[in-house]
C-alpha cells in the first residue's frame, strides 16, 4: 500500500507538471511576447480606413459659392483578401477588360497587401450598386466616397484657382510624411496649390474590424480609437465672379490677360489668362491628345499670362514716365515740349504714331494724346539707372509677394544690363525707347495692374492677393493671410493729381474716348507694343475708376491684338462698368458681342 | 435513514459544471458575436446544440448515479465490445469529416465513435486489471491490457484519425502505471516519445537527452540489459526520426511536421502554419487581461480555424487573457486531482482504474490540445475536454467522469471479494 500512495502522489505531481508547462507557455505568449502578438493580431484584423476631410471651398467677394465638392465613388482593392478567381466577375461588373483589373491588382500589391487601394475612380452609382450586390463573392473589394471638385459658376479663373489632381508617385514619395497616400488629391497650381495645406485639412482614421475573409464586420472598439477628420479652411476670395465671368467671355478668340485690382486693398477682383483650360479635366486621367494640347500647343493654355507673360508696356508706361520726371524735377507740370512728330537722335529719327505732330504740349496733354516725342525728351534727360531705380520702386522687374507662386519678374534694364548684353558699347539710341515702354524691357499684366492701382490711389503699392480670409467651416475660425506691408512711393501726391488728370483726359478727349464709361469718370491709358516676329502689335490698356474715389484698377493685354484702343480698351472699359454698376448698361450691350468677335492674330502652327 | 447520495462529491460535480460553463461561454462568443452573420451556417447553431448536449450530459450523470456498482463491472466488456463494433461500423459505413472516417450517423445525429471507444476501453481495462490474479501473472495481464488499448487504437488509425489514436497510445503507460508496473519500465516505455519530440524540435537536445537518459538508467539500475534498452530506445528513436525527416518522408510531410516549430515562416504561414500563426496571435494578443468577452478580434473575425472545437482555447486566451486561461488550467488541475483523490478513496482497483484512466485521457487531451493551441506541439486535432464544441466528446468524457463519480459515491457497495 505504501507503493500505491507514492503512485498517487507521483500521478498528482505529473498532472501539476504538465499543467505548469502549459502555464509557463502562456506566460511566454501572453506576458513576455504579448506586444508582438498584439501587433500581429492587429495587422490581421484591424483595418485602417482613412476618412478624407472635405476640401475647403471657394467663395467670391459677394459670398457666391464658386468651387465646392461633389461625391464620387471609388472602388478599392485589398489584395490580401481579394480572390483572384473573381477577376472576371469584377471586370464584367465594371465593364473593363480582365487585364485592367489584373493590372490594378498588381499596383495595389505594390503599395500594400492589407490596405485598400483606390483602384477605380468615378465609378457610376449604378455600377457600384451592382458590385455591392455581389459583395459576398468579392471579398477585398470595397468602395469609398471620394470628393471631386465642382465648379459652380461661369467664372472659371483656371489659372488663379488652379486645379487638383491625383498625387503622382514622385510627389507621393516626397509628401508621404505629410499624410498623403496613393490616390489622394493634391492642389497643382494657383490657389489650390498655394493653400494646399489649409484647404486639405487633416484626414481622419477609422479602425474597422475585418474577418478572415477580409469583410468588415464592425467598427473596432466601437470607434473608440478613431481619429475624426478635420475639414479644410474655406477660402473667401476677393474675386468678383460676375466680373471674372464677363472678362473671360470677352477674351474668346484671343490670347492675353486681364487683371483687375481693388486699389484700396490690392484685392484681385478678376484675373484672366486666355486661352485657359478646364480644371475638371484633371479629375480623371487625361486623354493623350488633350494633354498634348495643354502642354505643347504654342498657345500655352496652362501658362498663367497674367503673372508670367512679359510684354513691353508700350504707352501704358507714359504715366510712370510722367511721375518719375515730375518727382526727379526733369519737368514740372507746366513744362512745354514741342512735338514735331518725332525725336531726332544723331542720324536716327524716333517717330510719333503715324508721324503725328502734337506741337507744344505739357505733360497732361502728352499723356492725353500719347505723345512719344515728349517722353523721348524726358528719357533723354534722365539717366538710365535713375529710370531703372524708379521702375523697380513701382514694382516692375521683380516678383510680387503674393499668393500666386507662378510669376515672372519681368525685365527692367540698367546700365550694367546694357554693358553685359552689348559688350561692344551702347548709346542713348539703345535706351531712348524705354521712355515709351519699348526696347529691352518687359512687364507682366499683374505688375501693370498694380502700378495702375498705385497711380489711382495716390502712391501705395498694395500686395495683390486673391484670398481675403480663410474661414473654418465648423469652428468659424478666421485666418487672414499674411501679406507683406504696402509700399509707399516717394512721389509728391500733387504729381499723382497731374497724371490722373492726364489719364482722365485720355478717356474724355484722347485715345480712350470711344470706350468712355457712361456716367462714370475714369482714367486710362492705351498701349501698343511691338510684337516680335513681325506680327501684329500687342494691344494694351490700363484703366481706373472712378477718378475721385478709385475702386477698381485694370490692366488688359491682348497679344497680337493691334492698337491698344481697339481690343484691350473695350475689354477694360466693360470690366470696370460691370464691377462698378453690377452690369453692363443697355447702351453698351452691343459692344460685348462686338468685342467677342475680335481675334488675336493666330500663331503659326 | 441516510440518503443514497450522501457520499456524492459535490466539489467534483461543481468543477465539471464550471468547465462546461466556460466552454459554453467561449462557444457563444464564437457564434453570437457581431460577425456571426458571416459564419458558415453549419457553425452558427453550435452554441445551441452544445447547450442540448450539456443537458443530455447532465441527465446522463443523474442516470449513472442511479446505477449500481456491479452493473458497471459486468457491463465493462459488453460496452467495450459494442464500441469496437461501432468503430468497425464507422470504418465501413461512416462519414468522412476532415479526412477521418470516424463519424457514424443515426438519422440526423452524428456520433464520433472513437470518442465513445474511450469509455469502453477504460472500463474494459479497469475490469481486466482489477480481476483477481497472482503476482506471477502480472506481465501476462499487462500484455492483455495493452492489447485491449491497441485494438481501438489500430481501428482509429485505420479511420485516419491520428490524433485520437495518439490518445490511446498515451493511455497505455498510464493504465500500466496504475496496474503496478515497475516505474523504471514505464520510464523506459515513455522515453522514446520525449526523444522523438526533442529530435523534431532541436536535435542536439535529443542527442543529449539520449546520452543522459542511458547513463541515468545505468547508474540507477546497474542492469546491463536495462542500459542497453535505454540506449536503444532513445538513441534509436533519435536516429529513426532524423532519418525519417531527412531521407524517408516527402518534403511536404516534413514541412507539416516541422512547421509547428516555426509556423510564422513565410513558406508556412499561409498554409500548414496558418492554424498555429492565428492561434498564437489570438492567445498572445490577449495579454494579461484579455480583450473582453465578444471583443476578440481574432475570434470575431474567425481567423483561427476550428475555433469552437479544437481551438477553443485560443478564444479563451484572447478574450479572457492570461488570467482567464490560467483560471481554466487551474480548474482542470483541481478537477483532475480531485478525481485522482476520489479514485484513491474508492480503494477498489476497478474504481481506481476507471478514475485514473479518465484522468489520463483528460490529461493527454489537455496537454496536446493546449500545447497545440499555444504552438508547443504540432496541430493534432483533438478536442479540449468539456470545453470544445462536440456532443460525442462531451458525452464520452462526461460518461467516464460520471462512472468514476458513481463508483466513488457507492464505494461501500464494492464486493469485499473484489480485491
Amino acid at each position: 500500500m505504501e507503493d500505491y500512495r507514492i503512485r498517487v502522489k507521483i500521478f498528482i505531481g505529473l498532472i501539476l507538471v504538465v499543467l505548469s508547462v502549459l502555464g509557463l507557455r502562456l506566460v511566454k505568449l501572453q506576458i513576455v511576447d504579448a506586444s508582438a502578438y498584439s501587433g500581429e493580431s492587429r495587422s490581421n484584423a484591424i483595418r485602417e480606413v482613412r476618412v478624407l476631410p472635405a476640401r475647403g471651398v471657394f467663395y467670391d467677394r459677394n459670398d457666391v459659392l464658386l468651387v465646392d465638392n461633389e461625391p464620387t465613388y471609388t472602388v478599392t482593392l485589398t489584395p490580401r483578401y481579394f480572390n483572384r478567381s473573381r477577376v472576371g466577375l469584377l471586370a464584367e461588373l465594371l465593364g473593363v477588360p480582365d487585364s485592367v483589373v489584373t493590372r490594378k491588382l498588381e499596383e495595389a500589391w505594390q503599395w500594400s497587401a492589407f490596405k485598400a487601394s483606390p483602384s477605380f475612380r468615378e465609378v457610376p452609382f449604378d455600377v457600384l450598386s451592382r458590385i455591392l450586390e455581389h459583395r459576398a463573392e468579392l471579398p477585398g473589394v470595397e468602395y469609398l466616397v471620394a470628393p471631386k471638385r465642382r465648379y459652380l459658376t461661369e467664372a472659371r479663373a483656371a489659372h488663379a484657382f488652379g486645379y487638383v489632381r491625383e498625387i503622382t508617385p514622385a510627389e507621393l514619395e516626397k509628401r508621404r510624411a505629410d499624410g498623403y497616400r496613393a490616390g489622394d488629391l493634391i492642389g497643382q497650381a494657383g490657389l489650390e496649390k498655394h493653400y494646399e495645406t489649409e484647404l486639405r485639412g487633416r484626414p481622419g482614421i477609422e479602425y474597422k474590424q475585418v474577418n478572415v475573409h477580409g469583410l468588415v464586420v464592425k467598427p473596432y472598439r466601437d470607434g473608440a480609437e478613431d481619429v475624426p477628420p478635420v475639414n479644410g479652411y474655406d477660402l473667401r476670395l476677393t474675386i468678383d465672379s460676375k466680373l471674372q465671368a464677363l472678362a473671360e467671355s470677352l477674351f474668346v478668340h484671343k490670347r492675353g490677360a486681364a487683371v483687375a485690382l481693388d486699389p484700396r486693398t490690392g484685392g484681385i477682383l478678376a484675373l484672366v489668362s486666355e486661352p485657359d483650360f478646364d480644371p475638371r479635366l484633371f479629375s480623371k486621367s487625361i486623354p493623350r491628345e488633350t494633354w498634348q494640347y495643354l502642354t505643347q500647343s504654342p498657345e500655352k493654355p496652362m501658362f498663367n499670362r497674367a503673372t508670367m507673360s512679359g510684354l513691353p508696356p508700350g504707352s501704358t508706361w507714359k504715366p510712370f514716365m510722367a511721375l518719375m520726371a515730375l518727382q526727379e524735377g526733369v519737368i514740372d507740370e507746366h513744362t512745354i515740349i514741342t512735338c514735331r512728330g518725332g525725336y531726332t537722335l544723331g542720324r536716327r529719327v524716333f517717330h510719333d504714331h503715324g508721324g503725328h505732330a502734337h506741337g507744344p504740349i505739357n505733360v497732361r496733354q502728352a499723356i492725353q494724346h500719347s505723345c512719344n516725342t515728349f517722353f523721348f525728351t524726358v528719357m533723354m534727360r534722365t539717366d538710365v539707372n535713375t529710370w531703372s531705380r524708379w521702375a523697380k520702386r513701382f514694382g516692375f522687374g521683380r516678383r510680387i509677394p503674393m499668393d500666386l507662386a507662378e510669376q515672372s519678374p519681368g525685365l527692367i534694364p540698367d546700365s550694367s544690363y546694357y554693358d553685359r548684353v552689348y559688350p561692344r558699347g551702347w548709346t542713348a539710341g539703345y535706351t531712348i525707347n524705354l521712355g515709351i515702354g519699348q526696347g529691352d524691357m518687359v512687364v507682366t499684366p499683374m505688375q501693370l495692374a498694380r502700378y495702375t492701382a498705385a497711380v489711382a490711389n495716390g502712391g501705395t503699392l498694395y500686395p495683390p492677393h486673391l484670398v481675403d480670409r480663410l474661414e473654418h467651416p465648423e469652428t468659424g475660425e478666421v485666418v487672414r493671410p499674411e501679406l507683406p506691408a504696402p509700399e509707399h512711393l516717394p512721389v509728391d501726391p500733387g504729381f499723382f493729381e497731374v497724371v490722373r488728370d492726364g489719364m482722365r483726359l485720355v478717356m474724355e478727349a484722347g485715345t480712350g474716348q470711344y470706350v468712355q464709361i457712361p456716367g462714370i469718370s475714369s482714367g486710362g491709358k492705351t498701349g501698343t507694343a511691338q510684337a516680335s516676329g513681325g506680327r501684329k502689335d500687342h494691344s494694351l490698356f490700363v484703366l481706373f475708376a472712378p477718378v475721385d474715389d478709385p475702386q477698381i484698377a485694370v490692366a488688359v493685354v491682348v497679344e497680337n491684338g493691334g492698337f491698344g484702343a481697339t481690343q484691350a480698351a473695350p475689354i477694360a472699359s466693360l470690366m470696370v462698368e460691370q464691377y462698378l454698376t453690377g452690369d453692363v448698361g443697355p447702351q453698351r450691350r452691343w459692344l460685348i458681342p462686338y468685342v467677342m468677335k475680335m481675334e488675336s492674330e493666330p500663331l503659326p502652327e | 435513514m441516510r440518503t443514497w447520495y450522501r457520499n456524492l462529491d459535490y466539489v467534483a460535480l461543481f468543477l465539471w459544471m464550471a468547465l462546461v460553463a466556460v466552454g459554453l461561454t467561449a462557444i457563444y462568443s464564437t457564434t453570437h458575436g457581431p460577425a456571426s452573420e458571416f459564419l458558415l451556417e453549419s457553425v452558427q447553431k453550435n452554441f445551441e446544440r452544445q447547450m442540448v448536449w450539456a443537458g443530455i450530459s447532465l441527465f446522463g450523470i443523474v442516470v449513472a448515479l442511479l446505477l449500481p456498482v456491479p452493473f458497471y463491472q459486468k457491463a465493462a466488456y459488453p460496452i467495450y465490445a459494442l464500441t469496437m463494433l461501432l468503430l468497425v461500423a464507422a470504418l465501413v459505413a461512416g462519414r468522412e469529416v476532415n479526412g477521418a472516417k470516424s463519424w457514424l450517423y443515426l438519422g440526423p445525429i452524428g456520433l464520433q465513435v472513437s470518442e465513445l471507444a474511450k469509455v469502453g476501453t477504460v472500463l474494459a481495462v479497469a475490469q481486466l486489471l482489477s480481476s483477481r490474479r497472482t503476482q506471477t501473472h502480472n506481465v501476462r495481464y499487462a500484455v492483455f491490457a495493452v492489447a485491449l488499448v491497441a485494438l481501438p487504437a489500430a481501428l482509429i488509425v485505420l479511420q485516419n484519425d491520428m490524433g485520437t489514436a495518439l490518445v490511446f497510445f498515451g493511455l497505455m503507460p498510464i493504465l500500466l502505471y496504475w496496474s503496478g508496473l515497475p516505474l523504471h519500465t514505464l520510464v523506459l516505455m515513455t522515453s522514446p516519445a520525449l526523444a522523438a519530440y526533442l529530435a523534431i524540435v532541436y536535435w542536439p537536445a535529443a542527442v543529449a537527452f539520449a546520452v543522459l537518459f542511458t547513463l541515468g538508467m545505468h547508474w540507477q539500475m546497474r542492469e546491463r540489459y536495462v542500459t542497453a534498452l535505454a540506449g536503444l530506445f532513445t538513441g534509436g528513436t533519435v536516429a529513426a526520426v532524423t532519418l525519417a525527416l531527412t531521407k524517408v518522408l516527402q518534403p511536404y510531410q516534413v514541412a507539416r511536421i516541422l512547421s509547428f516549430t516555426n509556423p510564422e515562416a513565410k513558406e508556412f504561414r499561409d498554409n500548414v502554419g496558418f492554424h498555429l500563426v492565428q492561434s498564437k496571435a489570438a492567445i498572445g494578443s490577449g495579454g494579461l487581461l484579455g480583450k473582453g468577452f465578444m471583443e476578440g478580434t481574432q475570434t470575431q473575425g474567425a481567423y483561427v480555424p476550428e475555433q469552437s472545437t479544437d481551438f477553443i482555447f485560443s478564444v479563451i486566451g484572447e478574450e479572457w487573457g492570461f488570467i482567464g486561461a490560467m483560471v481554466v488550467l487551474t480548474l482542470f488541475a483541481l478537477f483532475l486531482i480531485r478525481l485522482v483523490v476520489l479514485g484513491a478513496q474508492i480503494k477498489h482497483p476497478f474504481g481506481v482504474m476507471v478514475a485514473s484512466g479518465a484522468v489520463g485521457i483528460y490529461l493527454i487531451h489537455i496537454f496536446i490540445n493546449v500545447g497545440m493551441a499555444t504552438g508547443l506541439l504540432p496541430v493534432i486535432g483533438i478536442p479540449l475536454p468539456f470545453l470544445s464544441y462536440g456532443g460525442s466528446a462531451l458525452l464520452a468524457n462526461t460518461a467516464m467522469f460520471a462512472i468514476a463519480l458513481t463508483l466513488h459515491m457507492r464505494r461501500d457497495d464494492f464486493s469485499i471479494y473484489g480485491y
